[in-house]
């Protein structure tokens, strides 16, 4: 049995070995570009180790554009960027969670109908709303400025709902009866039991609405105007010419510094999810 | 007089209005007006600058006879059927073996993910480097190992498959899902399986995937749909669905008349088409997914 | 109510509630100046932007009531047209010559005749070929930044001792293969060394082909759409005998090692290819990139039986149009008036190493441009036979069906007849649809 049980780890480690191996090849590449000479990185064939490491190429591609605007803007693109995933991330946690415990543990007239519009939602290709949508906030006045990126993340995507119910349905019924036989109301049930409950989905909600957030490259396109209110994955396109004089190295170093934060958000929210074993699991 | 009963489920009622109240003035806002109105569209000639003028069915016409929109339909559907199943066999297995409790997970569930983060232009570059075909990673890999390797951006038989390759790389995102998903599943189950005996193999097909299996069909069509949608890293790499519109996707070629060609009422009208498409496939697949998931309902 | 932790919640709405308020400010920043302020998008993103800042600074310095405001704004097209459409357009775009019809079809610039009339800024004053590329319609829709002409460059120690000067090098397209022939190298195992010429290298102006033999696209006095005319056909005959001299395969694995067009590993500049079709600010990248290269520049050869057609190339424009909504046409016009100043002109278009767009040229600037063959870019501009985009606002589309034309062709797939065949059928009826949308045909 013990013998096993070594040799099913051994095959794990093995398996995460040469997976790993297949993933990181090219997250290598991206560190070797980011510390090349701008010569080397479009050199044929291709070089794995720069000549010389150029750790300059991070402050420098931190400070690209500094003397012309005279601010440091990829600075400014981060506590944007910050600043509006601090706010989709609690509208889409707290709108998310509300309307997905409605579909999935309330019953009302017209429910499962509507369910039906939301899921078929998800199916519409979003350049086909992008110019309606955008004549909305223009006539809001919301044009160039943050609101028309995160106002709608507290009214719900369809997206989340989806997911938080399928979770929500997981959870046995008898629980939200028990409480409400002993008086509880609905919005204690929700917050009280239910959403401890859910925690690791919760968590799940929060990490794609902030990945979201900070990759997304479409809605600060389209409503940004000002270069001082740009985000960081619009303010990447400044080191790519529109006819390929492309700062290679200062890309990859910026990308770097951009997902930096994303990967310890994501090393952090780990462990809510490993929590969440002991809260579900009920052991 | 009511009876209790009526009365919970009238509270019911109000208490479901009001929990679902956000996504319901969003839904109106965001979605039912937008879409409405491009349905409008669909029948009109609209270049953004000029009014739309209506031409009546006459989109839906062109689109049928459309060799073009005809070769995009079969890009999309080669790359749906192979990258989303792929990618979930992908992400599962990944999910499974990131479950177990081996060290350095916190290390592999990060490394695994990653590549979901790498933002879009970045991605994008890195993979050309990787693909190029004479010079490229891949290449320069496969021709120590002795074999002759595609050229694989240039050559209309190999770069759909490419995107396909990306795809199960960047699968982190689903990973997650299904990680969250086995998390989920309640250790005794497993302590029940562990007393009957049960092999690690049939515990993942006893327990595991059952239990898994309401995340396997949200997962699967999400990625179906996003499949559907695939868009912005050919449309970054390759221009115009080159080599020979061979990745050239209805989201592209949507992306393109809406925008580059100002045929915003064409565009609608391609959108619609791959709504109705996808909601009969979703609809298809909920139907067909009903015998197998397994809810918790006790 | 229970609520879990009081303070804790407090403290996040605290940081929401921060997090709003600053947005709100960063977005809303005001300019503190009595002048009036007017935006201005530019396409460029790289050190072309960084030039036209310095313009926009000139003209900030050099009068006290108007200040633009310079935003560097990748497709700037799609951009100015969904804020057009919202009803919120820059006060000037700063687009390309293609963009100058679609956005006239739809009646969103504002006509400069007007302001320029009363300026006196007049057609003669601009190289004709420009000249068109801004007036659509009886109307004056754009005026120019910074133009383009396109030549032959030839590295010089690839080149017979015959060829070793422009007046020398190669007049027709026959002695251009032959001199394909002659100098280009293979390995041994068959794929290629260098090459003469490839026309898809850099393939910038693959839907130009045809022009070379005499063709055309668009025939704008007919309105008919003319891909399948038999000059195209030969065109692309002639483009597939590349192919076929390299081998397909070949030529397809050759080109996927060529590097970035600014960067050391160019073809070009890389000795991959002996000669290569490239615009004015080629010289500039020579510069940056291949310093010690010996080049030469000499016009695009013509088909042997067609002297005609001498002097044929390619123009392009970059140009400044006021999108209908700006809220400050005047000033608008105040700045594109600056930028036709022979002075700043000439400023700009040194600091782009692009020849200039007006007839007047100093010569002090042929004397200090970096393109030591600026003499022939600027005589390029002019010629009569120069190829430039037609006028309809769809002709983007019509060149990228044609650049899908070519694509089929060279893999082998259809025969240049076929595949051009093909695309005039599927393009005919769009095209028809385009006009009597646009109204300008019943």
């Amino acid at each position: 049995m013990k013998r096993k049980k070594t040799l099913i780890i051994a095959i794990t480690h093995m398996a995460l070995v040469a997976l790993s191996v297949m993933f990181i090849l090219p997250l290598l590449w991206m560190l070797s570009t980011s510390l090349k000479p701008i010569e080397e990185t479009m050199r044929n064939p291709p070089v794995w180790i720069p000549s010389v490491i150029k750790w300059g190429n991070f402050p420098d591609a931190i400070r690209y554009g500094e003397r012309e605007l005279g601010y440091i803007p990829f600075l400014v693109y981060a506590r944007n960027t910050f600043l509006l995933a601090i706010l989709t991330v609690t509208g889409s946690v707290l709108s998310n969670a509300l309307v997905g415990y409605s579909f999935a543990r309330l019953k009302w007239p017209g429910r499962d109908f509507f369910f039906a519009v939301t899921l078929a939602t998800m199916m519409i290709p979003f350049p086909v709303i992008m110019v309606p949508v955008f004549a909305l906030f223009k006539q809001l006045g919301w044009v160039g400025t943050f609101r028309p990126l995160w106002v709608p993340a507290f009214f719900g995507s369809a997206f989340f709902i989806f997911l938080l119910r399928q979770f929500f349905r997981t959870i046995p019924m008898e629980l939200s009866e028990a409480a409400k036989l002993d008086g509880c109301s609905e919005f204690r049930i929700f917050s009280d039991i239910i959403v401890p409950l859910a925690k690791p989905a919760l968590a799940t909600v929060a990490l794609f609405t902030f990945m979201g957030t900070w990759n997304d490259f479409m809605g600060p396109l389209i409503y940004l105007v000002d270069q001082n209110t740009f985000t960081l994955a619009l303010g990447l396109q400044a080191y790519q010419s529109q006819h390929g004089g492309t700062q290679w190295n200062l890309l990859m170093a910026a990308s770097i510094v951009v997902i930096a934060p994303v990967i310890v958000v994501f090393f952090f929210a780990q462990k809510t999810f490993i929590q969440g074993i002991a809260t579900s699991g009920g052991k | 007089m009511k009876s209790p009963r009526t009365h919970f489920r009238k509270v019911e009622s109000i208490n479901g209005y009001l929990f679902a109240l956000p996504y319901i003035f969003g839904f109106l806002a965001l979605t039912a007006y937008p879409v409405l109105y491009s349905f409008y569209l669909s029948f009109t000639n609209y270049s953004v600058l000029k009014s739309p003028q209506w031409v009546g069915i006459e989109n839906y016409r062109e689109l049928f006879t459309d060799d073009v929109f005809h070769t995009a339909i079969k890009n999309t559907f080669i790359y749906m059927l192979t990258a989303v199943p792929l990618g979930t066999v992908m992400a599962i297995l990944l999910a499974l073996l990131l479950n177990t409790k081996v060290r350095g997970m916190a290390f592999y569930r990060t490394l695994f993910f990653i590549p979901s983060l790498v933002p879009l232009i970045a991605t994008a570059m890195l993979w050309m480097w990787v693909f190029n075909g004479e010079y490229g990673l891949l290449n320069d890999g496969l021709r120590r190992i002795g074999v002759t390797a595609p050229n694989w951006m240039g050559d209309p038989a190999w770069a759909k498959w490419t995107l396909v390759i990306m795809a199960v790389w960047g699968t982190g995102n689903a990973m997650v899902i299904y990680l969250a998903g086995l998390q989920d599943i309640p250790q005794n189950l497993y302590e029940a399986a562990d007393l009957d005996g049960a092999s690690p193999w049939k515990k993942t097909k006893a327990v595991t995937l059952p239990m898994l299996s309401p995340v396997i069909m949200f997962n699967g069509i999400m990625g179906m749909i996003g499949g559907l949608q695939q868009f912005a890293l050919p449309y970054v790499m390759f221009p115009g669905g080159a080599p020979a519109r061979s990745t050239l996707f209805v989201s592209m070629y949507l992306f393109d008349n809406a925008f580059n060609n100002q045929r915003m009422g064409f565009a609608s009208a391609i959108g619609w088409v791959m709504f109705i498409i996808t909601l009969i496939l979703t609809l298809t697949a909920l139907k067909v997914s009903d015998k197998f998931v397994v809810y918790d309902r006790s | 109510m229970k609520i879990p932790s009081s303070t804790w919640s407090l403290l996040s709405v605290a940081v929401i509630a921060y997090a709003a308020v600053a947005l709100e400010r960063a977005a809303d920043r005001q300019d503190q100046t009595d002048r009036i302020t007017i935006t201005y998008w530019e396409k460029w993103t790289g050190s072309e932007a960084n030039e036209m800042r310095k313009i926009v600074d000139w003209y900030n310095q050099s009068q006290s009531k108007v200040r633009v405001k310079f935003l560097s704004t990748a497709n700037v097209d799609n951009k100015t047209r969904l804020a057009a459409s919202g009803g919120s357009p820059p006060d000037i775009a700063g687009l390309w010559e293609h963009n100058v019809s679609s956005f006239a079809d739809a009646n969103a610039l504002v006509d400069l005749t007007p302001f320029a009339t009363a300026d006196g800024i007049k057609q003669s004053q601009y190289i004709d070929n420009y000249w068109q590329m801004f007036s659509y319609g009886g109307k004056l829709c754009a005026l120019p930044t910074t133009p383009s002409s396109t030549s032959m460059h030839y590295n010089r120690k690839f080149m017979p001792a015959t060829m070793q000067s422009p007046e020398t090098a190669p007049k027709t397209l026959e002695e251009l293969d032959a001199l394909v022939d002659k100098i280009s190298l293979k390995k041994k195992d068959g794929s290629i060394q260098l090459a003469g010429f490839l026309p898809g290298e850099p393939g910038w102006w693959s839907w130009g082909w045809g022009y070379l033999f005499g063709g055309k696209l668009y025939d704008e006095k007919t309105q008919k759409l003319t891909m399948n005319c038999p000059e195209n056909i030969a065109a692309l005959t002639w483009v597939k005998s590349y192919t076929d001299r390299f081998g397909q395969r070949e030529t397809q694995s050759f080109q996927s090692s060529f590097g970035n067009f600014s960067s050391p590993q160019a073809a070009f500049f890389s000795n991959k290819v002996a000669s290569v079709i490239q615009g004015v600010w080629l010289a500039n990248y020579i510069h940056d990139f291949a310093r010690e290269m010996d080049w030469y520049a000499a016009p695009i050869p013509h088909p042997a039986s067609r002297p005609d057609l001498a002097g044929t190339n390619f123009l392009g424009c970059d140009v400044m149009i006021i999108p209908k909504g700006s809220k400050h046409p005047k000033e608008a016009w105040d700045f594109i008036k600056f930028v036709q100043r022979q002075d700043v002109m000439e400023t700009i278009c040194a600091a782009h190493g692009k020849n200039s767009p007006l007839t007047q040229v100093s010569d002090q600037f042929f004397q200090k441009h970096m393109n030591k063959e600026i003499r022939l870019f600027d005589r390029l501009a002019r010629e009569k036979n120069a190829v430039r985009v037609a006028k309809i606002g769809m002709f983007p589309q019509i060149q990228t069906e044609f650049n899908n034309a070519v694509q089929v062709v060279n893999l082998g797939e259809k025969t240049p007849k076929e595949a051009l065949n093909e695309a005039q059928a599927r393009m005919e009826p769009l095209v028809e649809k385009y006009l009597r949308y646009m109204g300008l045909k019943q």
